[in-house]
């Protein structure tokens, strides 16, 4: 930093104001929420009114009774798989985009982020449509042959949840990819080619090792916006799809047991800092930059 | 070094861009062994010729031939050459050792092998001690040598440089030069090198082809480029020089006289047919070199001239003289060379001169 660059900042008898209303709105929006999140999530109801001294017994009970421990592991699996179909599905759509020409690249990657814009219950309402019953993909299958009768499998259960999460995220998981996959310079393509690679060796040599910050980075979105989503389960999930949203959000409700739930959240946000923290990481530790 | 055999063999290749042409099929022999520099300004389709080879883009029409075979449809990937590119295209997450190996490693060579000679090929490029760096870690001449050993060690049958030493400053430039030249003797594998540079051509080829437009305008050495070059284009592209029109008179003991603005001059038409059969009367300009000419002495009878000098420029090592000759009307610029002095120059602005140049050291070219 040069010393000259200084003397700019300070000039405005506005910019001290400025600077620290900077600092100030996170920390009322962001850091206060949290943190009073956090203590209440030491405290404790009796008879429905929270009782304000500070107890542990909130953790324990979360790791100690029979039913949150493999609720929450079932979550984890269930927005892990999420990830890795969103993913695999996604990877090839990015890498078809990429192979595009001028507009009609940017023109098709709006069109995929369309259904962001629309409504997240609209959304679920019409992918539970598809699923159900008498849905287009019971339909369908009977159609094609491939089932006798409209099957139950896919609607009111952990396989809805799946299915309808990965159809809600994808568009997550497509924008990464497919910035990392733009960044790559075509140059370095045709350095491999020039070196006697073939078009797959290019690919899983130069492409793909490139393009791992963007999955990474998708991965982690993926698996982070599943794993707070509730909304979802609670509408597709029927009793036995049961996630950890779904109690979590049930003790602010029906439970009403807040701090409880405090407790349940800091769990959460603590696996959720876990998989941004693990993205970024693994996102960096190859590229080395150019 | 034996440069008898031709290598690689463009005939009438053609390259266009949707309708805009930017090779007008060119013939270019390349010899085997050879440090060939593709030489002009940029536009002048000299990159073309080098993506045409390297196979980075298809011909519009016409062929390359190697040893006599047709590539042209050969993918880039079957191609025994190997390209060094201007921004080095090093792979950013791969180690030095990675990326020299990059092209023994999709051959599937044993691994031990590919060690030993990625070794040897970072010692050739002194950069033995950097194998485990990564690109990001290396400055601007480190990564060039990376580039340049991950080129070779395919032992391709030609390396192609693309403007490679663009992004250098001068003094790491110059360096590369004298490296680059060093490493091809070593080698003993043909170089096909493109610049726009012609001081970087002069200094490391052995023969320079000087594009312009998409046309081969000159393919010679150095030596017959600077001093015997075949058209306007090259007279002046290549090095400072003094182009005076006019037109061509009679031939005699090897010297052609040509009518100018500074009067009758004599040019040296010694060994070139083309000027000696050219038809009297035809326009043409007289050639000559900045550093030919001299403050004239009593003995010089021949391309005598007066005028005053302009202005006077210090270059280092030499001092390059601006003088206006010739009439009024027909107001000519010439540049002239002088070696610089500690006590300044002999020469001081709006003094009268009157200058000579030998008639062997004019030249002539068409117009």
């Amino acid at each position: 930093m040069s010393m000259a660059g200084a003397p700019r900042f300070s000039s405005s008898p506005w910019s001290p104001l400025v600077a620290l209303a900077a600092f100030a709105l996170p920390v009322i929006f962001v850091v206060v929420p949290l943190a009073i999140f956090l203590s209440y999530s030491f405290f404790s109801v009796d008879q429905g009114t929270i009782i304000h001294t500070l107890t542990l017994g909130n953790y324990v009970r979360f790791f100690t009774d029979p039913v949150f421990l493999p609720v929450f592991r079932n979550t984890v699996i269930l927005c892990v798989s999420v990830a890795a179909i969103c993913i695999v599905l996604a990877y090839p759509v990015a890498y078809f985009l990429t192979t595009l020409k001028g507009r009609w690249r940017y023109a098709l990657l709006m069109l995929l982020l369309v259904p962001l814009l629309m409504s997240y219950v609209i959304k679920i309402y019409a992918v539970r449509s598809i699923l159900g019953l008498n849905g287009f993909l019971n339909k369908a299958l009977v159609a094609l042959g491939i089932l006798s009768e409209p099957s139950s499998l896919f609607v009111f259960n952990m396989n809805a949840i799946l299915l309808t999460l990965t159809l809600l995220l994808i568009p997550f998981a497509i924008l990464p990819i497919f910035l990392a996959l733009e960044r790559i310079p075509q140059v370095l393509l045709r350095a491999s080619d020039d070196l006697g690679a073939s078009p797959l060796q290019t690919f899983l040599r130069v492409t793909l090792p490139l393009s791992l910050p963007g999955v990474a980075s998708a991965a982690s979105f993926v698996f982070v916006l599943a794993l707070g989503d509730f909304l979802t389960p609670q509408m597709v999930g029927g009793v036995s799809g049961f996630t950890f949203g779904r109690i979590l959000y049930s003790q602010f409700g029906t439970a009403y047991n807040w701090p409880f739930g405090a407790a349940l959240s800091v769990a959460l946000a603590l696996l959720v800092i876990g998989a941004i923290l693990l993205g970024e990481r693994f996102g960096r530790s190859r590229g080395a930059s150019t | 070094m034996s440069h008898n055999t031709d290598l690689l063999t463009l005939r009438s290749a053609t390259k266009s861009y949707g309708s805009v042409p930017v090779l007008h099929g060119i013939d270019l022999s390349i010899r085997d062994g050879e440090f060939l520099t593709v030489l002009g300004p940029s536009g002048s389709g000299k990159t073309t010729v080098l993506r045409l080879i390297g196979g980075l883009e298809p011909l519009t029409s016409g062929e390359i031939r190697l040893d006599g075979q047709d590539i042209s449809r050969m993918p880039i990937n079957k191609r025994p050459f190997n390209t060094v590119f201007q921004d080095y295209a090093l792979f950013p997450h791969l180690t030095v050792a990675g990326n020299v190996g990059y092209g023994l490693s999709v051959r599937h060579l044993p691994r031990k092998e590919i060690a030993t000679r990625v070794a040897e090929a970072l010692d050739l490029v002194q950069l033995g001690r950097f194998a485990e760096r990564f690109p990001s870690q290396l400055s601007g001449g480190q990564r060039q040598r990376v580039a340049l050993a991950r080129a070779l060690i395919c032992r391709p049958r030609l390396v192609l440089l693309d403007e490679p030493l663009a992004a250098l400053d001068l003094e790491l430039r110059r360096q590369m030069q004298e490296f680059l030249k060093s490493i091809q003797r070593e080698v003993k594998t043909t170089f096909l090198f493109v610049t726009h540079d012609q001081e970087e051509a002069i200094g490391m080829a052995d023969r320079i082809c000087v594009m312009e437009a998409g046309y081969i305008r000159q393919l010679g050495s150095p030596h017959e480029l600077y001093y015997r070059p075949n058209c306007e284009f090259v007279a002046r592209f290549f090095g400072e020089n003094n182009l005076v029109a006019g037109t061509l008179g009679s031939v005699q003991d090897g010297l052609r006289a040509i009518d100018t603005a500074l009067g009758r001059l004599l040019c040296s038409v010694e060994g070139q047919p083309h000027l000696q059969a050219a038809a009297t009367g035809a326009a043409a300009f007289a050639a000559f070199r900045p550093e030919a000419l001299r403050v004239a002495s009593a003995g010089d009878k021949d391309n005598r001239f007066s005028g005053t000098i302009a202005d006077v420029a210090f270059a280092g090592s030499s001092t390059m003289a601006t003088i206006a000759a010739g009439g009024e009307a027909s107001r000519q610029r010439l540049k002239m060379r002088l070696a610089s002095r500690v006590e300044g120059s002999a020469f001081t602005a709006a003094e009268n001169v009157t200058l000579a140049f030998a008639p062997r050291e004019g030249h002539l070219v068409l117009a």
